[in-house]
């Protein structure tokens, strides 16, 4: 994993700190030990004259003489070695107390202790400390031989150490992180010398390793110092991975892991609350994101320590650690800070989550985070049920929330995957009873590629092309293609054969170099030109072999992935939990939703639903959908409502209503989204009280730290801050920021426009027409989180996630083209999970539902018809249509002009910052999973950008109308391009190599 | 897992290597003369070339022609699926390949290790037909007509048909042919023969019927290293242990029993993650593993 590499950076310059120390160097020319002994003896004496005066203050004379002579001392010191040393192996010394003469005199005098003594009645200032430090760093970087372990040299530094535990100003503070740094560096040379470090009694007390006490508060400084000092207790935490007694003093004796991890808690409590927004495309942050802002980078850089101290440690310090982590931070802190009043705190904390879970690379860690986004609960949610509702939202919050869900599915988390879909699955009971056998079943006649293929709108099919086709093109490639059509066979690695490629030739030369580079290792002769821009759009109804190239990739990647799983998932294995063990899935047919949640949504769904036909069928064709579903607009959509419609004024009192009270009785059952399992399943480790936990922490961490007593108070102070915050900000609406709208009652007609608005594409950035985003904070509504509700009684229920996605899907045509870009591919994503079960729920078209379950096929075919209506309504909609690709081919491809290297990768770590613009290409590039989507778009021409910069929809017009339509026709190029990534995955999904799941 | 087959491709690709470069700048100078290649060689008897451009099967999928482009796709997946679901059955003793000019032929060899046939060594071929799956059911002929009942005496065809007297779609895959050419011969059935010979020599005189095996068998395996009969660059081919070659083969065969995954999955470093205790459906189940000290 590249996420974090702390210790491939630690190393080298852990090492390169060190002075040299081979024997191959040359000594200083004053290399005859006898003659340096003399000298050393001589500098004694000056120093001891001026020692042994007693009484009298030192004059500063004798301080400068001092400093001189003991500066040289040391020097000479650090070039001493053992007797007969001189060039030979070191090692041979090591076992043995061979010390050097010079070594040895300093034993017998006890010099160094003496030194030390005297400046220590005197006053020994900042600045002679400072001295001191330096000295010491220095003599320890460079000698020659192993001086720690002698206890004329330990017991000394020891001391000064202890002394200098006060907080202090900037530059000891730095002499004395290096000198600790040093430290570290040799004793992890010589863990030996680590005992001596727990025998030596200090002021600290007897087991207490000083150093780690020491290093302890810098441990979230910025800069150098607090590098320094990570990198330091870093080598300690490697040590401590084979020394148990090491691991046990840590936990044990140290305030170590609770200061990390609450430090963890304090940082967070300075990051912005509420994220700038660049541009309607934002949704994720990205490196170049938080690198300048600094705050950002504190709490990274723990986070990353967190991460890296948990790779080395010791099991011991890992689990105190991660508890820790879990108790004193997510639960206390990353909790309310995700439930925020504020849209833009939500937005925020969401998108923080998402950085941090794309930045952990630990296992131990990442299990602790999404303990806590899976079983965490927060007013009597799941965090996980909270933010699955949020996708539900309108604006941004939607955008943040899918990404972060694409971050989560991307992990390929059988634990994540059960939560989210599989355990809605598991009882079968969304299929028919005679069907369930068939949920293995593979389509291997590419049946279901069929059919989602036909459900490309007959507007947007390439039969009926915006503009005359011109008649040189040649027939699609079902003339050429036949017989030739190739993927390549997975187990049998055929090379991409060039007559496979000649066919698709053209396609790969209008594509970025990237795309054409790894399959075609040379263009046929006279690879034609670059087509024009009609051409370009022509393009994406060949693009078929790209997606499904894609589309295995994909699923190989996820079924390699997912052999760690527990289970295949594929009906029978695992079984649903039967009564007994899981309360929440009675079984029996139907076995439906635990009747708790049941009776508690279902009702007042009902009511609900009924409500906001009205107002809104008038105006958006199709909205209702005149889908394949016979109950029209308000249809349940697999037990959640596809409630959604943005717009909805319902949608935002529903909002307003859940703010306000978020755990109120009445209101409880309407607002909780989306029929999220309310009781927990038994078996679910009880958390401890928050409270009561973080008392015991704070509590704690002073008690342990006196040498770090002023951070700590800090981080206490800070965390008192944050409780009182999370308390009212749990209780609702009380530090409502000042963003926060007034939230007038809206007409229909504001909702109208905001809903077109809010859901516009940011595309005119680019070509600098962009109308600025208004400041108007409505944009930033929820729409309607909780609106979807559990499914009335009785009714099979394939789970909150999935009628979101679900309900959001069937709303493509009024949503926003980024919308619909991270909609579609969280979707595809889902749908490349090689599990039965999900696959077949997703894909197998045969399968025979309950009545009450609608498919995905279903939600696809009713946004065709939609799509198709609104395209015989719109007389110029072939030309529209053909704008829209023209344009979002040309965005694409300018982003790929930019940085084709800077391609997706969603752990990339090292890409400078780039411009800020925000850009479609960003989007489309980080697009992750589907590269294809994103690939086909950036292949047309900058054309229209050097066209000077065209708009193809119109003037970017608040005007709703206007809006609405460029949504649907951006959903017309989104959707159908999307069909033919399903249908490539459904086709991939029968060929998947059978050594990837064995 | 089956460390043949994967050799098998493995050492037919340095040969398909070269063959490939001269069939490349062939075909680069006009594709569509590709097409025109991809059909069967000839064959002894009965050969049903595919040029056929749009086969039933293929456009009765396309019905409003709006996807009728992605038809090959359906055809090419459906066969990449059946050798799929081949693979997966781990037929002892039996190994296919699909030829490199059409996914409809496929090459073949079956290791007989017990019984009257014992140390056989038959090469065959597979023939899809063109409408599959809808079609009649596959051919089998062997390279060499191999001396049993079942075996045409002069075309080398397999009599498949009686197994599968109607070709099923979801019901009947390839592997199934493949099993049933394995297990002709060890279990002999004479009803209705194609070799009556054979036939009536098994019923009548078993000990004639078993040197004619063997005379069968050994004529089979002297032809081993034969250029295949059909010119292909991924047709299987023997040739006499040379060990400069296959030593290092078999070394790897023996020693990365994971191989194919490994090979599979080079660009792949990604693992899931999972605590889900085996058997339960709570997320977080499994048991933290014990300290170690």
């Amino acid at each position: 994993m590249e996420r974090m590499s702390w210790l491939s950076k630690l190393t080298p310059r852990a090492g390169g700190q060190r002075a040299p120390r081979s024997a191959s160097l040359q000594p200083p020319v004053t290399a005859d030990p006898e003659t340096c002994l003399m000298v050393f003896k001589n500098h004694w004496a000056q120093v001891l004259r001026i020692l042994e005066r007693r009484g009298s203050k030192p004059a500063p004379d004798d301080l400068s003489a001092v400093r001189n002579n003991t500066y040289q001392m040391l020097n000479l010191l650090a070039e001493d070695r053992p007797w007969g040393d001189g060039d030979k192996d070191r090692s041979q010394g090591d076992g043995d107390m061979a010390c050097g003469p010079i070594l040895e005199f300093v034993a017998a005098e006890n010099l160094l202790e003496r030194l030390l003594c005297w400046h220590l009645q005197g006053d020994f200032t900042e600045e002679r400390k400072v001295e001191q430090l330096k000295l010491y760093e220095m003599l320890i970087s460079q000698a020659r031989q192993p001086l720690l372990r002698h206890k004329p040299v330990l017991t000394p530094l020891l001391r000064l150490l202890s002394v200098c535990a006060e907080p202090a100003s900037a530059p000891l503070e730095n002499s004395l992180v290096l000198l600790l740094n040093q430290l570290c560096v040799s004793v992890a040379r010589e863990p030996a010398i680590l005992e001596l470090f727990f025998h030596s009694h200090t002021d600290q007390g007897p087991a207490n390793l000083i150093i780690f006490s020491l290093l302890i508060p810098f441990i979230h400084h910025e800069g150098a110092r607090g590098q320094q000092a990570r990198d330091a207790l870093l080598l300690i935490m490697a040590m401590s991975a084979s020394n148990r007694a090491v691991a046990q003093s840590i936990t044990d004796n140290s305030y170590f892991c609770p200061v990390l991890a609450t430090g963890l808690s304090a940082l967070y409590s300075s990051l912005p609350r509420k994220i700038e927004v660049r541009g309607d495309d934002w949704h994720f942050l990205r490196r170049e994101d938080w690198i300048g802002v600094s705050s950002l980078v504190l709490f990274m850089n723990s986070l990353e320590f967190c991460n890296a101290v948990i790779q080395v440690a010791h099991p011991l310090v890992q689990k105190q650690l991660v508890d820790y982590v879990h108790n004193g931070f997510l639960v206390p802190v990353m909790g309310p800070a995700l439930h925020k009043t504020s849209v833009e705190e939500m937005i925020a904390s969401t998108a923080y989550l998402d950085l941090f879970l794309r930045s952990v690379s630990e296992t131990a860690l990442l299990k602790t985070f999404l303990r806590f986004v899976l079983l965490h609960r927060h007013d009597n949610m799941t965090i996980l049920d909270t933010l699955v509702g949020r996708i539900n939202s309108n604006s941004r919050l939607c955008m943040v929330s899918l990404s972060l869900f694409r971050t989560l599915l991307s992990l390929n988390c059988e634990d994540v995957m059960l939560q989210l879909v599989l355990r809605y699955l598991l009882p079968c009971s969304h299929v028919m009873l005679s069907q369930k056998r068939a949920v293995r079943d593979l389509d291997i006649y590419g049946k279901t590629a069929a059919k989602f293929l036909s459900l490309i709108p007959r507007c947007c099919r390439p039969e009926s092309p915006p503009l005359p086709r011109e008649r040189d093109e040649e027939p699609p490639s079902r003339a050429r293609g036949h017989g030739s059509p190739g993927a390549d066979a997975p187990p049998a690695p055929k090379p991409s054969t060039p007559s496979r490629l000649a066919f698709f030739m053209r396609q790969a030369s209008a594509g970025p170099a990237e795309a054409a580079a790894p399959r075609s290792p040379g263009p046929p002769a006279g690879s034609p030109p670059r087509p024009g821009p009609r051409d370009e759009v022509a393009e994406l109804d060949r693009n078929y072999l790209e997606y499904l190239r894609d589309a295995r990739h994909s699923i190989d990647r996820c079924a390699w992935a997912c052999r760690v799983w527990s289970a295949p998932y594929d009906g029978e294995e695992p079984r649903a939990p039967g009564p007994t063990p899981d309360p929440e899935s009675p079984p029996g047919r139907p076995p439906g939703p635990p009747t708790p949640r049941t009776k508690k949504r279902g009702l007042p769904e009902e009511g609900a639903r009924e409500a906001p036909g009205g107002p809104l069928g008038g105006d958006e064709p199709g909205a209702g959908g005149p889908g394949p579903e016979p109950r029209g607009g308000g249809t349940l959509v697999n037990g959640a409502h596809g409630a959604a419609e943005p717009g909805r004024p319902e949608g935002d009192v529903a909002v307003k209503k859940v703010r306000r009270s978020p755990q109120g009785e009445g209101e409880g059952g309407r607002g909780a989204p989306n029929g999220a399992p309310r009781a927990q399943p038994p078996g679910w480790e009880p958390l401890p009280s928050v409270d009561s936990l973080l008392e015991e922490l704070l509590a704690r961490v002073p008690a342990e730290a006196p040498g770090a007593s002023v951070s700590i108070e800090t981080f206490t102070e800070e965390l008192r801050e944050i409780e009182a915050e999370m308390q009212n900000g749990g209780v609702g609406g009380a530090p409502a920021t000042p963003t926060e709208p007034p939230e007038p009652p809206l007409s229909h007609e504001e909702e109208e426009a905001f809903a077109s608005f809010a859901a516009l594409p940011e595309g005119d950035a680019g070509t600098g027409r962009a109308p600025p985003r208004p400041p108007d904070p409505l944009a930033q509504v929820v729409a309607s989180p909780p609106r979807a509700v559990g499914p009335p009684p009785s009714q099979p229920f394939t789970g909150p996630f999935v009628s979101v996605l679900f309900g959001k899907l069937e709303n493509m045509p009024h949503n926003s083209l980024y919308v619909n870009f991270l909609l579609t591919g969280l979707v595809a994503q889902l749908a490349c999970y090689p599990q039965p079960l999900l696959r077949s729920f997703l894909l197998n078209t045969n399968m025979v539902f309950q009545p009450s379950v609608k498919s995905l096929l279903q939600v696809l075919g009713s946004v065709k018809n939609k799509i198709e209506s609104f395209a015989a309504s719109q007389e110029d909609f072939p030309a529209l249509l053909f704008k829209a690709k023209k344009y979002l081919i040309a965005r694409g491809r300018l982003d790929w002009a930019e940085g084709p290297g800077a391609v997706p990768a969603l752990r990339r770590t090292d890409t400078l910052a780039r411009s800020r613009k925000p850009s479609l290409g960003e989007l489309l590039l980080r697009h992750a999973n589907s590269p294809t989507r994103a690939r086909q778009a950036a292949q047309l021409a900058l054309q229209g950008l050097r066209d000077g910069g065209l708009h193809p929809l119109g003037p970017p017009a608040r005007h709703g109308e206007a809006l609405r339509v460029r949504n649907a026709v951006y959903c017309a190029v989104i959707f159908s391009e999307f069909l033919k990534e399903l249908a490539a995955i459904a086709q991939a999904h029968a060929v998947t190599s059978p050594f990837l799941t064995e | 897992m089956n460390p043949f087959w994967s050799m098998s491709t493995g050492s037919v690709r340095k040969r398909s290597d070269t063959e490939e470069k001269t069939l490349s700048g062939e075909l680069r100078t006009s594709p569509l003369r590709a097409s025109a290649k991809k059909q069967l060689p000839s064959i002894p008897k009965n050969a049903v070339p595919i040029t056929k451009p749009a086969s039933p099967a293929t456009s009765s999928q396309s019905t409003n022609g709006t996807h009728a482009s992605y038809g090959p796709f359906y055809l090419e997946y459906s066969l990449l699926a059946e050798f799929t679901l081949v693979v997966k059955q781990k037929l002892p003793g039996v190994y296919v390949q699909p030829s490199y000019r059409s996914a409809l032929m496929w090459f073949g060899v079956i290791f007989i290790r017990h019984g009257l046939y014992q140390d056989g060594v038959f090469k065959f071929t597979v023939y899809i037909p063109d409408n599959y799956p809808d079609g009649d059911c596959p051919r089998l002929v062997f390279d060499l007509p191999v001396f049993h009942p079942l075996v045409d005496p002069l075309s080398g065809e397999l009599d498949v048909k009686r197994a599968f007297a109607k070709w099923r779609r979801n019901h009947n895959h390839i592997w199934q042919v493949l099993m049933y050419a394995r297990r002709v011969f060890y279990k002999i059935d004479t009803t209705s023969p194609l070799n009556p010979e054979a036939a009536v020599l098994y019923e009548k005189d078993v000990q004639l019927f078993k040197s004619k095996v063997i005379d069968s068998v050994k004529l089979c395996s002297s032809h081993l290293f034969d250029q295949p009969k059909i010119e292909d660059p991924y047709a299987i081919i023997f040739s006499p242990w040379n060990p400069a070659i296959h030593d290092e083969a078999r070394e790897k065969m023996l020693t990365q029993k994971k191989k194919p995954e490994d090979q599979h999955c080079k660009s792949m470093h990604v693992s899931g993650l999972s605590w889900v205790k085996p058997g339960s459906v709570q997320p977080f189940s499994k048991e933290e593993k014990t300290m170690p000290t």
